[in-house]
């Protein structure tokens, strides 16, 4: 019935005492901006990570050749592995009941050259069905196509970095550029993807823009091997059906594998699924010391808000000693207190929700650390410091609701 | 005795002082006062009589003995039935006046309403006649810095008149007024009395004493006489 009355009485009081009002305010207002800036970063990192291992492929398990020296490269090969091999690849894909999809790879890093321009490039030799499963948009032109893989074709696929660096603006469709001492004709272009800065699990980190693509059937024809020991393929990359099959299937492939290299554990497997969850984790841990950070900053806030209470019912003895001398009965002072320091928090809160969201557009545009707001990080930290205006007013609350009528309304 | 507005029986108030000191600020009070009286209950500063106007005013409640008020033991109740009983039944006057300043005058006369529960639109119409019959309609929307010490006290009159409680009870109502402004309450309070309110005023001024039909003087925290008045002081209106 009087709550109108107590915001009043409370948006009277704020506006009396602007400057003490606005430094009570204060705790809340850090408290609520940090809260929502410490999520949206972490929010923030969070995206960054998925985005990085959708690029990888989320229901992938990729198994990639180990860099051997010269030496262990014999050694392996004297224990009787072949190494990994498009036979490993349609094994894989015989066997695992789960696996739907397989695609080999091989790589050879080379200089890429189009007129008197050059760029070092790593070139791959691709089965078809790669990008499939793995997050390649073409940008311009197409994909390498079936019947150029059957057909052998000297045809590529350049990364986004690399046609900028040989055609800059200019299409590269249609031309010809030439690596190791080969002519190949450009029939797509990607799109540019995120760069790698650091390294996924036991995969290197390098910048994939600066990729070119050519049927592997075409890559094996034409580019020998650089060591006469060498694999046959560096990579398979297999794609499950349920994300849940990873686990199990990165098991299977295992033993498959094993059997077929004798033992030689000459390869490594990488699930970025798995990783994924695993940063995620220790994410989670990071996020929840930042959060707290924050949360003692609000608490602390809370305090401030307490300490002025305090001092505003000392204050206003008389007035609740009038109050209660024509009929106001405990509960109608408490309200009034608490409204009150509701509004404090209330008011600091808005603005911290202003501030907070200022200061994480202000991260991304300064610095290079992604940040994303949420809604619910912002209903969190407002709901949290209206909280903090309840708990906090009620002491001092209680405490003007105590005070003997009698004593005070004679209170000088 | 059963048509008493107000009755008092063997009432004693002690303080605990610490120690074995113990203050006896009233004892063996017994009074009865009747709906329509003007008493006014006097007595020089440490006589008890503050301490009685607490416990009549139900901001305190006695040691011993009995307040019934309307038939209900007042010493029995609890601190929200005290509050509702300030609310409904006792209009109180203070010396100081004791207006809230960041309200207007109109806003001061609500209060007691909104406590009570009373919808706005009510609250205001009520205030604003409360605010009229203490000829002060046209200064509703002053707050109490704007108005004179009698206006005030007027302004006070009327938020102790806007719940039509059962008696009013003036502490010293003139104690911070000079002598003119004086008259001209104790003239409303004598209109106020013609008007069938029951009215109680605590001084320790004779003159303020004089206006009232019935005296009480309090000494020593004993009642030490009772009787009408003989020689009521007729208030005059002044111009």
């Amino acid at each position: 019935m009087q709550y109108t009355e107590n915001i009043q009485i409370a948006l009277g009081g704020l506006t009396d005492h602007k400057f003490r009002s606005f430094l009570t305010m204060l705790g809340i207002i850090f408290g609520v901006a940090s809260v929502i800036t410490m999520l949206s970063i972490g929010e923030g990192a969070k995206r960054e990570a998925i985005a990085k291992y959708k690029d990888l492929g989320v229901n992938n398990i990729i198994v990639r050749e180990k860099n051997l020296s010269d030496a262990e490269l014999e050694e392996v090969r004297a224990r009787f592995s072949p190494g990994l091999s498009l036979a490993d690849a349609e094994g894989i894909l015989a066997v695992a009941p789960d696996v739907d999809r397989v695609v080999s790879q091989s790589e050879q890093t080379m200089e890429v050259k189009f007129a008197d321009k050059s760029v070092r490039s790593t070139v791959v030799g691709v089965t078809p069905g790669y990008t499939d499963i793995l997050n390649y948009a073409v940008r311009e032109g197409s994909f390498l196509t079936n019947a150029q893989y059957d057909g052998r074709l000297k045809v590529c696929v350049l990364g986004a970095g690399t046609a900028h660096a040989l055609f800059g603006k200019a299409s590269p469709v249609g031309q010809m550029v030439k690596m190791g001492d080969q002519w190949l004709e450009v029939v797509g272009v990607l799109a540019s993807k995120t760069v790698f800065t650091e390294t996924v699990g036991e995969l290197a980190a390098r910048d994939l823009n600066t990729d070119v693509f050519i049927p592997l059937t075409t890559f094996l024809d034409r580019f020998p091997r650089e060591r006469l020991l060498e694999s046959e393929i560096r990579q398979i990359t297999i794609h499950v059906a349920e994300s849940d099959k990873l686990m199990e299937t990165s098991r299977l492939v295992t033993q498959i594998l094993d059997r077929r290299h004798w033992g030689n554990a000459d390869y490594n497997i990488v699930i970025p699924y798995e990783l994924l969850k695993q940063e995620e984790k220790e994410r989670q841990i990071y996020n929840f010391l930042l959060g707290a950070i924050a949360a003692i900053s609000l608490i602390v806030g809370g305090i401030g808000i307490m300490n002025i209470m305090l001092a505003t019912v000392m204050e206003r003895t008389r007035e609740i000693g009038i109050r209660r001398a024509i009929g106001a009965r405990k509960r109608d002072i408490m309200a009034q207190f608490v409204t009150e320091s509701v509004v404090i928090s209330i008011t600091g809160g808005l603005i911290g929700v202003v501030l907070g969201i200022t200061l994480s557009l202000v991260v991304t545009l300064f610095t290079d650390i992604t940040t994303y707001i949420r809604l619910y990080s912002v209903i969190i930290a407002f709901t949290f410091s209206v909280l903090v205006g309840i708990c906090f007013g009620y002491l001092p609350a209680k405490n003007a609701a105590n005070l003997k009528p009698v004593d005070s309304i004679r209170y000088e | 005795m059963n048509n008493s507005l107000i009755e008092i029986t063997q009432l004693s108030k002690t303080y605990d002082m610490g120690g074995n000191n113990v203050v006896h600020a009233l004892q063996d009070i017994n009074l009865a006062i009747s709906q329509g009286e003007y008493v006014s209950i006097m007595g020089p500063s440490g006589s008890g009589k503050s301490t009685l106007m607490n416990i009549l005013g139900c901001l305190d409640t006695p040691t011993s003995g009995h307040y019934l008020f309307r038939g209900t033991d007042v010493s029995q109740l609890d601190d929200d039935a005290l509050s509702s009983m300030r609310n409904r039944e006792i209009g109180f006057i203070f010396q100081n006046f004791n207006l809230l300043p960041k309200l207007t005058a109109v806003q001061n006369v609500e209060l007691p309403l909104m406590y009570a529960g009373v919808p706005l639109r009510e609250r205001r119409q009520r205030a604003t006649e409360a605010l009229g019959r203490v000829q002060l309609a046209e200064r509703s929307e002053h707050h109490p810095g704007e108005l004179s010490g009698g206006q005030r006290q007027r302004v006070a009159i009327a938020r102790a008149l806007v719940t039509r409680p059962g008696i009013l009870l003036a502490d010293e109502p003139t104690g911070a007024l000079d002598s003119k402004t004086s008259v001209e309450i104790m003239q409303l309070f004598h209109e106020l009395h013609e008007q069938g309110n029951t009215i109680i005023v605590i001084t320790h001024d004779p003159n303020v004493g004089s206006y009232a039909h019935r005296q009480i003087t309090i000494h020593d925290g004993r009642i030490s006489s009772d009787k009408p008045n003989e020689n009521i002081r007729l208030a005059k209106t002044h111009s």
